[in-house]
C-alpha cells in the first residue's frame, strides 16, 4: 500500500512531507489525452498529474508518470479534454492547457477564464464541466447554483441557466435532444433545453418512494445519462429513470451512495462509498463487483479514443494517490500512482 | 575445443574424405605394386573403396533430396498456417461484432423489461375501462332515481301548498262566520233589552 520507508533511513523534512501529503491525496478528477495514451488526473492539492498509458500498459509498473504541475490553487474539481486541449477547472476558474504541451515539463496555461458570478465576493468551486460538441461549448456548473455555457471559440460567457437551489454535483449531457440535465444537492435533476435556455423538466428523485433513502439526504451526486434513460444516484439510491415518462424503473440495491457513473455497452458501471467499481445490468442485477485499491472512488474514466484502441481501459481514482488501470472489465491490472 | 579434438581424431578430414585419400593412395600403391595376385588384392580393395564411396555419395544425394522436399513440405504448412492465422484474426473480429450487437440486443431487451414492469404496475387498461364504464352507468341511474324523487317531493310539495292555503282560507271563513254570528247574537241580546222599557 503505501510506499514502505525502512526504518535505518532517517528521513528528511522533504520525504516527510511529500509522504503525508501522498496519505492525505483525494484525486477528484480524470481525464484522458485525445491520442489515446495519456491520462490526465487532478487531486485536491491542484496538481495535475499526467500519466503515460501506453508505457504503463506495455512495461509493468514503469516510471509511467510523466510528471505533474502544480495548475491551480485549489483543488482540481473537474476536467475534461477537448480535440487539442484540457480543460481543468476548480475554485471558481476554468483554465485551459495544450495536450501537446503538457507533455514537457513545465508548460504554462493557455487561457483561465472566470464565468460571472453574481457577487464578486463569493468564488464558488467548480464541479462539473461538460462539453458540447454540437454547438463548440463548455458548460460549467458548480458551486454557485448556476449553470455557465462558455463559448470555446470567443471564451465569452453567453447563457446562465439558473434554478437549482443548491449546488450542482454533476452534469450530463442528452445527445439527441440537446438538453443538459444537472443534479445537485437540493435533490432535483434539471433538464435544461441549450435552445432555448429553460427549463424543461424536473424530477425530484427524493419525493419518490422507491429510491429515496432519507437518512442519506437528498443530493444527487453522480448522473449519466443514454438519450432515453438517465442514471442517478447519490443520496437516494442508485436508479435507473425513464426520460421520457419521468419513472423509476430499477432500483440498484447498494447501500453506498455512488458518486461516479456511466454506461459502457450494455452494462451500467458505476463507483462510490464503496472500494469496488460495480457493474450492473439495465435489469438491476449486479453483474460483478471489482475491487480497486482506493477505500472510496470518486471517478470513473473510460479510454474509448479510437485513435489507440490498444490502451481502452478503465481507469478509476478517489480517495488515495492512486488511480487504478482495468484493462478487462474483471480485475485491476495495476495502479498509476502520484 | 570440439572442433580441435575432431580434427585430431579425424586426422585427414572426415570419413568420406579419408576414403578418397586412401584411394589415391591405394592406386599410387597398386601402380607401383610388383606381383599380379597382390595387384589383384589391390585392385577389388580399391573397388570396394569405389563403391563405399558412390555408396556414400548416393545417400547423401538421396538425403538432399529429402531435406529438399521437407523444405517445401514446411513451406507449405507455412503457409497454410499463417492463412489460418488471418482466418482466425477475421472471425475474431466478427465475433467481436456480433458481441457488441448481441449486448446491443441485450441491453434494448433489459429497458423493454424495464419499462414492462413499470407499465405492469398500472392497472389494465380494459379493466379500468369497464370499471369507468359501470361507474358511469350507476351514476346515470342515481341521477335518474334523484331526478324522479325530486319530482315526487315537487309534486308533493304543491300538493301540501294547496291543501294548506284551503284549509287557512276555511279557518278564515269560519273565523268570519263566528264573527258574524257573534255580531248577530249581541245585535238580538240588545234588541231584546231595548224595548222591554
Amino acid at each position: 500500500m503505501e510506499r514502505a520507508v525502512p526504518l535505518a533511513v532517517p528521513l528528511g523534512q522533504t520525504e516527510v512531507f511529500q509522504a503525508l501529503q501522498r496519505l492525505h491525496m483525494t484525486i477528484f478528477s480524470q481525464s484522458v489525452s485525445p491520442c489515446g495514451k495519456f491520462l490526465a488526473a487532478g487531486n485536491n492539492y491542484g496538481q495535475i498529474a499526467i500519466f503515460s498509458l501506453a508505457s504503463g500498459l506495455w512495461v509493468e509498473l514503469g516510471n509511467s508518470v510523466l510528471h505533474f504541475s502544480l495548475a491551480h490553487d485549489g483543488p482540481v474539481y473537474s476536467m475534461v479534454s477537448t480535440d487539442r486541449h484540457l480543460l481543468s477547472a476548480g475554485d471558481g476558474e476554468v483554465k485551459a492547457w495544450l495536450w501537446a504541451e503538457m507533455l514537457k515539463k513545465g508548460c504554462k496555461e493557455l487561457w483561465h477564464r472566470q464565468p460571472p458570478y453574481r457577487t464578486s465576493l463569493e468564488v464558488p468551486e467548480i464541479n462539473a464541466l461538460l462539453l458540447v460538441p454540437k454547438e463548440n461549448s463548455l458548460i460549467l456548473a458548480g458551486g454557485d447554483c448556476q449553470l455557465h455555457t462558455m463559448d470555446l471559440e470567443t471564451g465569452t460567457f453567453t447563457r446562465v441557466l439558473r434554478g437549482h437551489t443548491d449546488y450542482i454535483h454533476c452534469l450530463a449531457l442528452r445527445e439527441r435532444s440537446p438538453e443538459v440535465l444537472s443534479g445537485g444537492e437540493d435533490g432535483a435533476v434539471r433538464l435544461w433545453d441549450l435552445r432555448t435556455a429553460k427549463e424543461v423538466q424536473t424530477i425530484e428523485v427524493y419525493k419518490h418512494e422507491e429510491c429515496s433513502r432519507p437518512h442519506n439526504g437528498r443530493w444527487i451526486g453522480c448522473l449519466a445519462t443514454d438519450s432515453d434513460w438517465m442514471v442517478c444516484g447519490g443520496g437516494p439510491a442508485l436508479t435507473l429513470w425513464h426520460l421520457r415518462s419521468s419513472t423509476p424503473t430499477t432500483v440498484f440495491p447498494i447501500r453506498a451512495p455512488q458518486k461516479h457513473v456511466t454506461f459502457y455497452q450494455d452494462l451500467i458501471l458505476s463507483a462510490g462509498q464503496g472500494r469496488c467499481v460495480n457493474q450492473w445490468q439495465l435489469s438491476g442485477e449486479l453483474k460483478a463487483q471489482v475491487p480497486g485499491s482506493s477505500p472510496g472512488l470518486l471517478s470513473l474514466s473510460l479510454n474509448q479514443q479510437p485513435a489507440a484502441p490498444e490502451c481502452k481501459v478503465l481507469t478509476a481514482a478517489g480517495n488515495s494517490c492512486r488511480v487504478d488501470v482495468f484493462t478487462n472489465l474483471g480485475y485491476r491490472a495495476f495502479s498509476l500512482s502520484f | 575445443e570440439v572442433i580441435r579434438k575432431r580434427l585430431l581424431i579425424d586426422g585427414d578430414g572426415a570419413g568420406d574424405d579419408r576414403r578418397i585419400n586412401l584411394l589415391v593412395k591405394s592406386f599410387i600403391k597398386w601402380c607401383n605394386s610388383g606381383s599380379q595376385e597382390e595387384g589383384y588384392s589391390q585392385y577389388q580393395r580399391m573397388l570396394s573403396t569405389l563403391s563405399q564411396c558412390e555408396f556414400s555419395m548416393g545417400k547423401t544425394l538421396l538425403v538432399y533430396d529429402m531435406n529438399l522436399r521437407e523444405m517445401e513440405n514446411y513451406e507449405k504448412i507455412y503457409k497454410e498456417i499463417e492463412c489460418s492465422i488471418a482466418g482466425a484474426h477475421e472471425k475474431i473480429a466478427e465475433c467481436k461484432k456480433q458481441i457488441l450487437q448481441a449486448k446491443r440486443i441485450r441491453k434494448n431487451r433489459q429497458e423493454y423489461d424495464a419499462l414492462a414492469k413499470v407499465i405492469q404496475h398500472h392497472p389494465d387498461r380494459h379493466e379500468t375501462l369497464k370499471e369507468l364504464e359501470a361507474l358511469g352507468k350507476e351514476l346515470e341511474h342515481l341521477s335518474h332515481i334523484k331526478e324522479s324523487v325530486e319530482d315526487k317531493l315537487e309534486l308533493r310539495r304543491k300538493q301540501f301548498h294547496v291543501l294548506l292555503s284551503t284549509i287557512h282560507e276555511l279557518q278564515q271563513t269560519l273565523e268570519n262566520d263566528e264573527k258574524l254570528s257573534e255580531v248577530e247574537d249581541a245585535q238580538e241580546a240588545s234588541m231584546e233589552t231595548d224595548p222591554k222599557p
